[in-house]
């Protein structure tokens, strides 16, 4: 009995170790799946690489096309700092000054920071273009205080450490699963969320330390920063609906100020009338804030708009508090005295559909029914309008004060506006229209009128005749748009300098849906007849000022800086074609929600300012025909065509580095290599394109590493790709123990603040830094130029993007992507397009007229794809209408690849939902890659999209030859970037086993051994009890 | 029949996958779920392991057999299997929800994945460890 019992009891503990060993083997054996579903991913997260491409015999002079600016990462590093800092000094704003600033040497040493985000300001996003701060590197990330500190400021002891005891009561608790992150800047609302004010009130100040307004006695200089924050993936609510409602701050918009945060100036103004000192505020913002009250307050001297300055920028601000450096930024957005009385505001937020349906993410509509009035060209149509005395302009509709609409109560600074240390006087000197070379060539000659040396900015402006055609026909023009701009040298007092503009004329034209066109069909650009007024300002408004005063109304108008063309007759044909050639046509028909629900939408017009005001459209149910679109299955796969017409797998010895360089698509070459590739790696490639472009064994491409930004490349560090052997011949091969490539680049100011130069040359040498960060890091691939527009300012995501308008967006943007291209870097565009609003991304339809399309955000990624040549683009989550945008034709097709002749690599926003991101369509469409990752094998893309194999796929020759036209283009775009730098014809790729493969499989053998022993050990034993 | 530790840690094994079995089910009809299915390995392998825990515990009463044995071996290796499965089908979604698509409809989706997840996972160390007991004494 007791040999019995032993026995038993040794079977149970053998049956124990056996269930143990094997289910550690079971999960060993599941996870050598996850790791071939998550290799990629895996891969960047270790910085292992499971793949690579060897190379051998070759000409480091012949593999290595590009070349950098820099010896060591150290110049590189020093480079970025300091395009960081100057982009900051020329990017600030200043809005306000009664002559208190520059500040005095001495009143440098007498600096007090009032207000937490003075101590923590907000310098990227929360989510997206965020500040990877470093340090132990050569360019180690500043804040405020640090900056201040670095440039000589001396800062109030005693308010520093109040504010430091204080932290637990500004600090915000972001909830998430796995976890608290607390942050010490001011946060921006989640998607559903209300904004909370954070500054600590007068009583926790009192509290905490009842001598810190004594304090400021000695150190009377007081700088009150005021902050708000941007995120992707967050939203401000507009009024008080967004602001937190257990506060009771008299707090009517989130982008307005709270009671604490105006008793805290009222503070500094109070303690200013003791101490004789200064009160200056410094906007940490890049949405537009509601500030009329700061603007009215007589003891504020001076404001400056600082935007998210990034990891070097307070280094700018300090310099130009202290006159080293002249202020030379201007806002790229109207600053409204309510936000909320905009057109625009009147459609914005969570406007779901009655009849949702999260299978097709079918969930919210966006009726931008304000028509191309965003911005300033809302509020100086109406403007100009109110002068002219026409469309009803002076209703009270949209009105702050519930009186007839008046500029001056609506606008607290205007779009372009900005204010020097020193004075300008800007002649427009001569302007010449040229029809043939569809340019306007204007001549504006600065002079410093002042007594300091300082840069300025060239805006110029042109209003379009707003004709009874147009009326009739639904054609709308803003009483003044920018039409291009510059910025001058540095100038000195009494000099002057002429800087010359050469505009596009295709951003004056408009586009009008209703009229004939060369393709036989309807749409075109157009201009109409009649007299065109060109002139230049500071801003929007003192520009539409001086066309009303050449128009002999009685304004505060220079007349005399206005230059006039006339076109004696409406030209439909000029501009009729694109760029390449393309007949233009209406796309974007059934962007208009009337298309599908007639007479649902009165769109915003000048003529009809109070009749035509949006309301707003919600509860609104999408039609069966909607719903239709709206299920994401809008290309049947079908067996047409000739598919053996179609080759795939040939053998015509050619590989992605035969073709590196060739530039021209339409090269044999290119058809030849196209001809090698396998259907499979077509099919796997466009459905697992995340994070990275995979390798192609039968074109030998290689894999391409996108990183996010646009605030830098972020998403790894300086080291992760970087090449440290030496032997290659790469003249950007690193040192492994190189002290920068643990950097990460996320340090520059946001887009808000890059557009605020006012700069193309800047733009161009964020560029050239980016390319030249491209080389040394082998990160090719960047989605590091946000264009969508800043409808509202309500988006928190506006950091990544530049402004309320197209002109300046694109000329940034043309600036940045083509001098990065110089270094082979892709830089692309994003998100193709009106991705308007972080409220249910995934599946809102936007719906707004064609020509409000074209002529704001398509405007604003035109010329980067028509004149930089942008190699790539990032689509968007939104729907386009009823469809993806990754399934509008019109826009993909159409627009983007013909229009403008993109050429380029193409991928989705990051979507993973299997049918949102309609992978089939989009492919259709010419999108090259999903954002999505898995195993590199038919078996893992197919059970993701069921309808991706490559029998279903074979039938179909239209099918097959979309998915070899967007591998060409996308082969195309990595054969004439950095990614083919040390490939030549012979390189091969070659499989690696990681360090974790390794790992695995030692698992995996010792416990199946474990197991076999378990196994064997419980037989024993349960022999031994028979026995 | 006298019950060994064996009888609450297979009946709680059981439980506790039954429970994630029903969250997984909760989570596969939740908004942002919704689209991508219900995955038979997980349906399969969870269920199986609940079926062999109550057979397990069903037989044993009457009486332990040697063959029995390999019940509580088999067992959480199915739970394990059902765990990694339906995590690898869900770790874009976490990624995603915990970034560009966070907020609270999402994380409320995301939570009875969550708790489905944690189920399955405790369930096959309980498993495992109730594999070291019979679930009914010697007579």
């Amino acid at each position: 009995m007791k040999q019995t019992s032993t026995g038993r009891r040794g079977q149970r503990v053998w049956r124990g170790v056996t269930a143990t060993t094997a289910t550690v083997l079971a999960l060993s054996i599941s996870a050598g799946v996850v790791v071939d579903s998550f290799r990629t991913d895996i891969d960047k997260f270790l910085g292992t690489q499971s793949t690579k491409v060897v190379t051998e015999d070759a000409d480091p002079a012949t593999v290595y096309t590009y070349t950098s600016d820099y010896s060591s990462t150290t110049e590189l590093l020093d480079a970025i700092e300091d395009l960081g800092e100057r982009m900051s000094e020329e990017g600030t704003v200043l809005l306000k000054n009664n002559g208190a600033l520059p500040l005095t040497a001495d009143e440098t040493q007498k600096i007090s920071l009032l207000g937490f985000s003075s101590y923590h300001p907000v310098m990227g996003g929360i989510m997206g273009s965020s500040l990877t701060e470093n340090t132990g590197t050569d360019a180690d990330t500043v804040d405020m205080v640090e900056a201040f500190q670095a440039k000589g400021f001396v800062i109030n002891p005693t308010l520093q450490t109040v504010y430091t005891a204080l932290e637990s009561t500004y600090t915000t608790e972001v909830e998430s699963w796995g976890g608290t992150t607390s942050h010490l800047t001011i946060t921006a609302p989640a998607v559903g969320g209300v904004f909370t004010s954070k500054e600590p009130s007068q009583a926790l100040l009192d509290q905490t330390d009842a001598t810190w307004k004594d304090s400021m006695n000695d150190y009377n200089v007081m700088i009150v920063t005021i902050a708000r924050a941007a995120s992707e993936n967050a939203n401000y609510t507009p009024g008080t609906a967004g602001v937190d409602p257990t506060q009771n701050l008299n707090q009517t918009d989130p982008l307005g100020l709270s009671d604490d945060e105006r008793d805290l100036i009222q503070a500094a103004v109070d303690a200013k009338a003791a101490n004789g000192g200064k009160v200056i505020v410094l906007l940490n913002n890049a949405s537009a804030m509601e500030v009329q009250e700061i603007q009215d307050n007589e003891g504020v001297d001076a404001i400056l708009q600082v935007g998210l300055p990034g990891g070097y920028g307070f280094y700018g601000v300090a310099d130009i508090l202290s006159g080293a450096v002249n202020p030379s930024g201007h806002l790229t957005d109207t600053y409204a005295v309510v936000n909320a009385n905009s057109p625009a505001a009147q459609n914005y937020g969570d406007l779901e559909w009655t009849n949702p349906d999260p299978e097709t993410s079918t969930n919210s509509e966006l009726v931008e029914a304000e028509n191309i009035y965003i911005g300033y060209k809302y509020y100086e149509t109406r403007y100009a309008d109110t002068i002219l005395g026409q469309g009803n302009a002076a209703s009270t509709v949209g009105s702050s004060t519930g009186s007839a609409w008046n500029y001056d109560d609506e606008v607290t600074y205007p779009f372009g506006y900005g204010l020097s240390y020193t004075t300008f006087s800007q002649t427009l000197d001569s302007l010449t229209v040229d029809m043939d070379a569809k340019t306007v060539t204007a001549q504006v000659t600065v002079t410093n009128t002042g007594s300091v040396a300082g840069k300025d900015a060239v805006q110029l402006y042109v209003s379009l005749p707003y004709t009874d055609y147009d009326k009739q026909n639904g054609v709308e023009k803003a009483a003044i748009q920018l039409l291009d701009y510059d910025k001058t040298e540095e100038i000195a007092p009494g000099a002057s300098e002429t800087v010359t503009l050469v505009a596009d004329m295709q951003d004056m034209t408009s586009w009008d849906s209703t009229a004939d066109n060369l393709a036989g069909t309807k749409g075109t650009f157009m201009l109409d007849a009649g007299d065109y007024y060109f002139t230049v300002g500071n801003g929007a408004h003192e520009a539409v000022n001086n066309v009303l005063a050449a128009q002999g109304q009685a304004v505060e108008g220079n007349a005399a800086n206005v230059k006039t063309w006339n076109l004696a007759e409406s030209d439909f044909t000029t501009f009729a074609t694109s760029k390449n050639g393309t007949a233009v046509e209406n796309q974007l028909e059934d962007m208009d929600l009337n298309y599908w629900m007639p007479d649902t939408v009165t769109y915003l017009t000048r003529s009809d300012w109070e009749g035509t005001w949006p309301k707003t459209y919600e509860n609104l149910t999408a039609t069966d025909e909607m719903l239709d679109c709206m299920d994401n299955d809008n290309y049947e796969i079908t067996a047409n065509g000739d598919p053996s017409s179609i080759t795939f797998g040939a053998d015509n010895g050619l590989t992605l580095a035969d073709l590196k360089g060739v530039s021209d698509i339409n090269d044999e070459r290119w058809s030849l290599l196209l001809d090698q590739i396998e259907l499979e790696d077509c099919l796997i490639r466009t459905g697992f394109g995340g994070t990275s472009t995979k390798a192609i064994e039968s074109i030998m491409s290689p894999e391409t590493i996108q990183n996010d930004g646009p605030n830098g490349i972020y998403s790894y560090t300086l080291g992760q790709y970087a090449n440290t052997d030496a032997s290659t011949g790469d003249p950007c091969a690193v040192d492994a123990n190189d002290p920068n490539l643990n950097y990460k680049m996320g340090v520059m100011p946001n887009e808000t603040v890059i557009a605020q130069t006012f700069s193309k040359q800047l733009a161009a040498e964020y560029g050239r830094v980016i390319g030249n960060y491209s080389l040394w890091s082998n990160l090719t691939i960047f989605w590091g130029c946000g264009t969508n527009l800043h409808r509202l300012p309500y988006n928190a995501r506006n950091h990544e993007y530049y402004s309320e308008d197209a002109v300046l967006t694109a000329g940034q943007g043309t600036a940045y992507v083509a001098a990065a291209k110089e270094y082979g870097c892709i830089v692309a565009p994003k998100h193709l397009v009106f991705n308007d609003t972080e409220v249910n991304r995934t599946g809102v339809a936007v719906f707004m007229t064609e020509q409000q399309a074209r002529e704001n955000e398509l405007r604003g990624t035109q010329a980067i794809i028509e004149d930089a040549g942008a190699l790539g683009v990032m689509s968007a989550y939104n729907r386009v209408g009823c469809l993806t945008s990754n399934s509008h034709s019109g826009l993909m097709l159409g627009i983007l690849r013909g229009e403008w002749g993109f050429q380029g690599l193409m991928s989705e926003d990051f979507i993973q939902d299997a049918n949102y991101t309609a992978l089939k369509e989009a492919v259709i469409n010419g999108i090259t890659m999903s954002c999505n990752t898995g195993d590199s094998t038919m078996e893992a893309v197919s059970a993701k999209w069921p309808y991706w194999t490559v029998e279903n796929v074979s039938q179909d020759a239209t099918l097959l030859a979309a998915l070899k036209q967007v591998m060409l283009w996308q082969n195309y775009a990595l054969a004439n970037s950095n990614a083919m730098d040390g490939l030549a014809a012979t390189s091969r790729l070659v499989s690696v086993r990681t360090w974790y493969d390794n790992a695995l499989t030692g698992v995996q053998v010792v416990f199946g051994l474990l197991t076999l022993a378990g196994i064997a050990m419980y037989l024993r034993a349960a022999k031994r009890k028979k026995s | 029949m006298k019950k060994s530790a064996g009888f609450p840690l297979t009946a709680l094994s059981a439980v506790l996958a039954l429970v994630g079995l029903v969250f997984y089910f909760i989570n596969c009809n939740t908004n942002y779920f919704v689209a991508d299915g219900i995955n038979p390995a997980v349906i399969g392998c969870t269920a199986a392991a609940i079926v062999v825990e109550v057979v397990l515990i069903a037989v044993a009463l009457k009486g332990q057999k040697d063959w029995m044995d390999i019940l509580p071996v088999a067992a959480p290796v199915l739970l394990m299997v059902s765990f990694v499965v339906f995590l690898t089908g869900r770790i874009n979604a976490i990624a995603a929800i915990m970034t560009f698509t966070n907020n609270a409809q999402n994380m409320a989706d995301l939570q009875s994945a969550i708790i489905s997840m944690a189920c399955l996972l405790i369930a096959t160390i309980v498993g495992v460890v109730a594999a070291y007991f019979d679930v009914t004494k010697p007579a």
